[in-house]
């Protein structure tokens, strides 16, 4: 019985090009990360007070979270509470509904893909469009993110060029120095941007997450690389900010650990291009800020799992992740994924999602690069213990331990089997393959030595004895 | 009991247990001996900016038209700079999307990243993102070293999101990689920056 993530990463693996080029690319952005973590010699202090700052909130996240509201209030920002995805959509579709708008240019946010925002105002017939360049491909592709920073990095540059071809977007477009290659990613970024500034001027209103929410000014902050969470906001009159209740932090002192840390980890940066404070709506504009629950503070109450909410989402663990980097996205069947996903996915719904705690090899990797030390392993591993209890434990392997248990509480019987253990090197190899021995799928059997150790050290005492 | 209070209250049930902010200052950040030096380096190498070092006596307007020969429409709202378009008197600010060079005051340089602080000081912010190029003006004497100083300078000031409630740090012109991980400056906001170092 294999779960669906082994099941998908073996369709996946197939395509070996593809598995060595995406592989290559997120070890790539992780060995980038790397360089800057060495760069600095204070980087594991800023790891651990980063650590130390998101224990301290979240643990006093109701206090944190009435000053914020208190603060973002008095800047003139309207404060909306939402418990969860429904009343969070509800929210916002009144919000622009009232300001009668139409189109709605938005910046990247994992929270609107949990809550399917986007889907939701179709169906209220308004328009939403992606800004960040990855985003605005995959939605015009109809695909998922695969990566929660770099979503669109699995999607190569021929698909590009054809979905803007078949969208009409290099018509009329003027391009100095057209290149040879019809899908330069140059080219192909110019004219995204042609396209993605005509819509800046025709939305009514702009939407964007929200890295961080500062307790003591009522700020939110947001930083992107392309600069679309700042044209978003700097058109249209009607700013919707959209943060999960996590992404708060106690003031600016804390703000400068974290904005060294976000880049340096996600994208092996020293900083995002822009790093924007909105401490209140510009001059003659609107700012709302929905701070939604949707299974936050049930994550709080959970003693093994409740430090995922230090998580700031910058994709660390994906880069790092053995799995992740050869299984890539679409295999895990929680839309965020890697080793924060799995555990987000535990926490969401243990029994739909548990078909990704078997994409973990345990080699701790991404504890070690967590800028603000979540214990991704270690959850994942009781994740993992829990698995029998709610009846999504693998047969085989339940059987196949069963077997090994009483074996090994029988040490007569033990030796009797290692001993002939050799003799399994007569059993022809075709035989050996049945998936009742799960061990031989992908490898090949091993060889067994003639001698078990055992046996080889009772050989070898007595010729001590002599010495 | 509403949503805000229902929330509110599963968090303060839910706490299993509670720690302490730890103490900031304690927590040294790189510093450098001529921070002037590695902002200028950072900013024309990783962050993928142009610099001028605008000597004593140079005109200003001079200096960014040679920066930009070919522009024809200038905007900003700077005393002493000959611009068409003024971002606090622009009529509608979709007009800000037609400037070839935007020109703007960087208040704090950091050393590390090359990140510049710029305050909203215009009605139009628009003008910071929506210009084909930026030029942001920015004091030598204004430069620190890294980003923990930068933001207990914001702190300490009075000055900042008084008039307008926004400031943004900006690193070199916007760019993506998210076509193939190749890098394209020029994303969505300003194709080029040029920093003018001013004495």
């Amino acid at each position: 019985m294999s779960t669906l993530h082994a099941k998908a990463a073996e369709e996946y693996l197939r395509h070996t090009d593809i598995v060595e080029r995406h592989d290559k690319t997120f070890f790539g952005v992780r060995q980038k990360r790397d360089n800057m973590a060495q760069a600095l010699p204070e980087w594991e202090d800023l790891r651990e007070a980063a650590s130390q700052i998101k224990k301290h909130t979240v643990s006093h996240l109701a206090d944190y979270l009435q000053q914020f509201e208190e603060n973002a209030t008095r800047n003139g920002i309207h404060v909306h509470w939402a418990a969860d995805a429904r009343e969070y959509n509800d929210i916002v579709y009144q919000i622009l509904s009232a300001h009668g708008v139409k189109k709605v240019v938005k910046s990247k946010s994992m929270l609107t893909e949990e809550c399917h925002l986007n889907e939701n105002l179709e169906q209220h017939g308004i328009e939403v469009i992606e800004t960040d360049l990855g985003e605005r491909i995959l939605q015009m592709m109809h695909l998922a993110p695969s990566h929660i920073v770099m979503p669109a990095l699995h999607v190569h540059r021929e698909a590009i060029g054809d979905c803007f071809r078949s969208q009409g977007l290099m018509e009329n477009l003027e391009y100095p120095n057209m290149p040879d290659d019809p899908n330069d990613p140059t080219y192909l970024t110019f004219v995204a941007r042609m396209h993605l500034r005509r819509q800046f001027t025709e939305a009514q209103a702009g939407m964007t997450g929200a890295n961080f929410g500062i307790a003591s000014t009522g700020e939110v902050v947001v930083c992107t690389n392309e600069g679309n969470a700042d044209m978003s906001t700097s058109i249209p009159k009607l700013h919707i900010v959209s943060m999960g209740i996590e992404k708060l932090i106690p003031d600016y002192a804390s703000m400068g650990v974290f904005q060294r840390l976000l880049a340096r980890c996600g994208t092996g940066q020293e900083t995002t291009v822009y790093t924007s404070h909105f401490r209140g709506p510009r001059p003659g504009g609107e700012m709302h800020i929905v701070l939604v629950d949707n299974g936050r503070s049930q994550i709080l109450s959970d003693p093994e799992h409740w430090q995922t909410l230090k998580c700031m989402r910058c994709g660390a663990c994906m880069n790092t992740c053995p799995v992740y980097r050869r299984s890539a996205g679409y295999s895990y069947t929680y839309f965020i994924p890697g080793p924060i996903g799995i555990n987000l996915g535990m926490l969401r719904g243990s029994r739909k999602y548990s078909d990704n705690v078997s994409a973990c090899t345990l080699c701790c990797s991404c504890d070690n690069v967590c800028p603000v030390k979540v214990d991704l392993s270690t959850q994942i591993y009781r994740w993992r213990q829990q698995l029998d209890s709610m009846h999504r434990a693998d047969a085989t392997k339940k059987i196949m331990s069963r077997a090994m248990s009483f074996i090994f509480r029988h040490p007569k019987l033990y030796t009797r089997l290692v001993g002939s253990l050799h003799l399994a090197r007569w059993v022809p190899s075709a035989m050996m393959k049945t998936p009742l021995n799960p061990w031989t799928y992908g490898h090949e059997m091993m060889k067994f030595p003639p001698k078990s150790f055992h046996q080889a050290w009772k050989d070898l005492k007595p010729k001590e004895d002599e010495q | 009991m509403n949503t805000k209070d229902k929330i509110l209250a599963r968090l303060r049930e839910g706490v299993q247990q509670t720690f302490d902010m730890p103490d900031l200052s304690q927590l040294h950040g790189i510093t450098y001996t001529d921070p002037v030096a590695q902002f200028i380096q950072k900013a024309t190498t990783t962050a993928g900016a142009h610099l001028i070092e605008l000597p004593g006596g140079v005109d200003l307007n001079q200096a960014v038209h040679q920066a930009y020969p070919q522009a024809q429409i200038f905007a900003s709202n700077l005393p002493g700079i000959e611009v068409q378009l003024n971002p606090d008197t622009v009529e509608d600010v979709c007009q800000l999307t037609a400037v070839d060079v935007g020109i703007v005051q960087g208040r704090i340089g950091v050393a590390e990243n090359a990140c510049i602080w710029v305050p909203q000081a215009m009605k139009e912010k628009a003008i910071c993102f929506a210009s084909e190029n930026l030029v942001i003006l920015l004091r030598r004497t204004d430069i620190v070293s890294n980003m923990h100083q930068a933001y207990a300078l914001i702190a300490e000031s009075g000055e900042y999101f008084r008039d307008y409630k926004f400031g943004t740090f900006i690193s070199g012109p916007s760019k993506t990689a998210d076509i193939e991980s190749a890098l394209v400056y020029g994303a969505q906001a300003a194709r080029s920056l040029t920093i003018i170092l001013t004495s």
